[in-house]
């Protein structure tokens, strides 16, 4: 935990000292840490392994995009209130969803985010279609908070959401209803047969991971000033599901790793070759043969060593 | 325009694109059937027979060899991974495949840009199969009648392939249960090359056929890998028949979507898609819900 706090610390002074390049790019970073963390509570943790992800972050963005462009709605209040849209649209979807387990489920999900991508890609009226919503405003409101439209200031609003939700998935699988998940993780039929609903706690668990996700895909329109259809797309969630792998799944400081890796990777491997791709793919594959267990095993695995 | 021409060439219309969208679908079905693995770069093999395609008819100047050589070539390159690095991950849970797959991915696709670069590339259409015939005085363009009729050969030819061959024996045995085939002798571990190997090399046969009307470009592979995802998923995972309805069925409502309501036809095959899951979880002719 100390170790944490300080983590914490200076990634909140990193603003002060990086160049804005950088800042930007950590923006960028800790709102993916974000969504690849949310999604490590239905992978990782109930063993729901959503293909659509994408959806949550796309719901998010959208929603706090829409806000924000066309109603006076200050900055904070857009993006909780699209949290809680992507969270209130993940209830249908998960009860859906969840009448179907395995496989199946992870095809219902992407079913739903394509249609959602479908939606986005032909409704132009609200979503701006192939264009998506652009120019989205970083509106301050009454209260004067103007340091949200400095790049800095955006930084420590992003980094306050990432360490708030992580203190509550953190303290969400510690509770009797992460005890819940993680039973229904290991053995379905037993938890059913002790007399849980189990079918009430995942469409649970898929609304709490929607609303971080859509946290995270709401705090994403504003920085980047736009939203669109490639954040619906398929390709994108199974990223954020790689990142959550590549991290290591059920540890959620592990998936927040996973997406900073990635983008991080990208980022440096764009730079020296135009070829990333190609080693950006030797490096998944070298993870899966090498490094079951993720970045997070990696060092937990140091750790018991030293 | 008189209803029965239009009715017919739009039907036929939707059969040449179902035969496109089948060719895709039953690789993917066959190697989840047999392997229990979703292939994400399933999408990469169909784009990677489009443009071995198009270099085959560039060197031989016949559309007919490419037809032979990229599918055998992308069949290669399939057995080939399969053998040096899916075979160690059996034991392992989905997402190593997830994982590994995608990987893949994110090479071929970088080895093909590298290969033959960002531009989209036309293959011709054989002269054979060139020009328009007229069906009820609306005119047909000749080379989608022969899609429809490649795909209704491709499907009998696999089907018997799977009813009559020892190998389609084994394929199907495989599926309903490795272990007791491993048990009588057979070494499955082959199978599942063979079988892997197949399903890529029709996927590319898929990709040179669909060439000449959507060229050989970059982009097509994460479109296909979805199209294949939705066949498989509505006819049921492991289905060859069911991946043979799916593809119909998905492309009647494209084109008819298309036509009628074009602002809802993409999202039509997604809530196709949602509602034979609520109604069947394991699709259509799939056997685990």
């Amino acid at each position: 935990m100390p170790i944490l706090l300080l983590v914490a610390a200076v990634l909140a002074s990193a603003p002060f000292v990086l160049p804005v390049f950088a800042t930007t790019l950590l923006t960028e970073a800790l709102i993916l840490g974000l969504l690849a963390m949310s999604l490590d509570l239905m992978v990782g943790y109930t063993r729901l392994i959503s293909f659509g992800h994408a959806a949550a972050y796309g719901l998010g963005a959208y929603g706090a995009g829409y806000l924000l462009l066309h109603t006076a709605t200050p900055l904070p209040f857009a993006i909780l209130g699209a949290s809680a849209f992507a969270g209130l649209v993940a209830v249908g979807v998960a009860w859906v969803c969840t009448t179907a387990t395995g496989v199946s489920f992870s095809m219902l999900t992407l079913a739903f985010a394509q249609l959602l991508y479908a939606i986005a890609f032909k409704w132009t009226s609200v979503t701006g279609g192939s264009d998506g919503l652009a120019g989205i405003p970083r509106t301050v409101g009454p209260f004067g908070l103007t340091a949200l439209q400095t790049k800095s200031g955006y930084y420590e609003l992003v980094l306050f959401c990432l360490v708030a939700a992580y203190v509550f998935c953190r303290s969400l699988v510690g509770s009797p209803f992460g005890a819940v998940l993680r039973g229904i993780r290991e053995n379905e039929a037993k938890m059913l047969s002790l007399g849980y609903n189990t079918r009430i706690y995942k469409i649970a668990v898929v609304a709490i991971s929607f609303a971080l996700g859509g946290l995270a895909g709401a705090l994403y329109s504003p920085f980047a000033g736009f939203a669109n259809t490639d954040l619906l797309f398929w390709l994108f969630s199974g990223q954020v599901l790689i990142m959550v792998i590549v991290g290591g799944q059920g540890t959620l400081l592990g998936p927040i790793l996973g997406a900073a890796f990635f983008m991080i990777v990208q980022q440096t491997l764009s730079q020296w070759t135009d070829s990333w791709a190609l080693a950006f793919g030797l490096i998944f594959i070298g993870f899966v043969m090498f490094a079951p267990a993720g970045i997070w095993g990696l060092l937990s695995r140091q750790r018991v060593r030293a | 325009m008189d209803l029965v021409g239009f009715l017919v060439t739009q039907c036929l219309n939707a059969f040449s694109q179902a035969a496109l969208l089948f060719f895709l679908g039953v690789g993917l079905t066959l190697i989840f059937g047999i392997m229990r693995i979703v292939n994400f770069a399933h999408g990469t093999f169909y784009m990677l027979g489009a443009f071995i395609g198009y270099t085959a008819v560039r060197l031989t100047g016949s559309f007919w060899a490419a037809l032979v050589v990229a599918p055998v070539l992308a069949g290669a390159i399939g057995s080939a991974f399969e053998l040096g690095l899916l075979r160690r991950l059996y034991k392992r849970d989905a997402s190593a495949f997830l994982m590994v797959t995608f990987g893949l991915t994110l090479i071929l696709e970088e080895l093909i840009r590298l290969t033959w670069g960002v531009q989209a590339l036309q293959i011709d259409v054989p002269d054979a199969l060139s020009g328009v015939v007229f069906l009820f005085d609306e005119p047909f363009p000749v080379y989608r009648l022969f899609l429809a009729a490649a795909g209704a050969v491709v499907a009998i030819a696999i089907w018997q392939f799977l009813e009559r061959t020892r190998l389609g024996l084994l394929i199907r045995a495989t599926s309903q249960n490795a272990e007791m085939v491993h048990a009588l002798g057979v070494d499955v571990n082959r199978v599942r090359s063979g079988i892997f190997g197949i399903g890529c090399g029709l996927a590319a046969f898929g990709g040179v056929l669909a060439a000449p009307l959507l060229t050989a470009s970059l982009g097509m592979a994460a479109n296909a890998v979805i199209d294949a995802f939705v066949i498989v998923i509505i006819g049921g995972m492991g289905s060859f028949l069911g991946s043979l309805i799916a593809a119909v069925l998905v492309a009647f409502v494209e084109v008819f979507g298309n036509y009628f309501f074009p602002d809802f036809a993409l999202a039509a095959m997604y809530l196709l898609m949602l509602l034979v899951l609520v109604i069947r979880p394991g699709g259509l002719l799939g056997k685990e819900a």
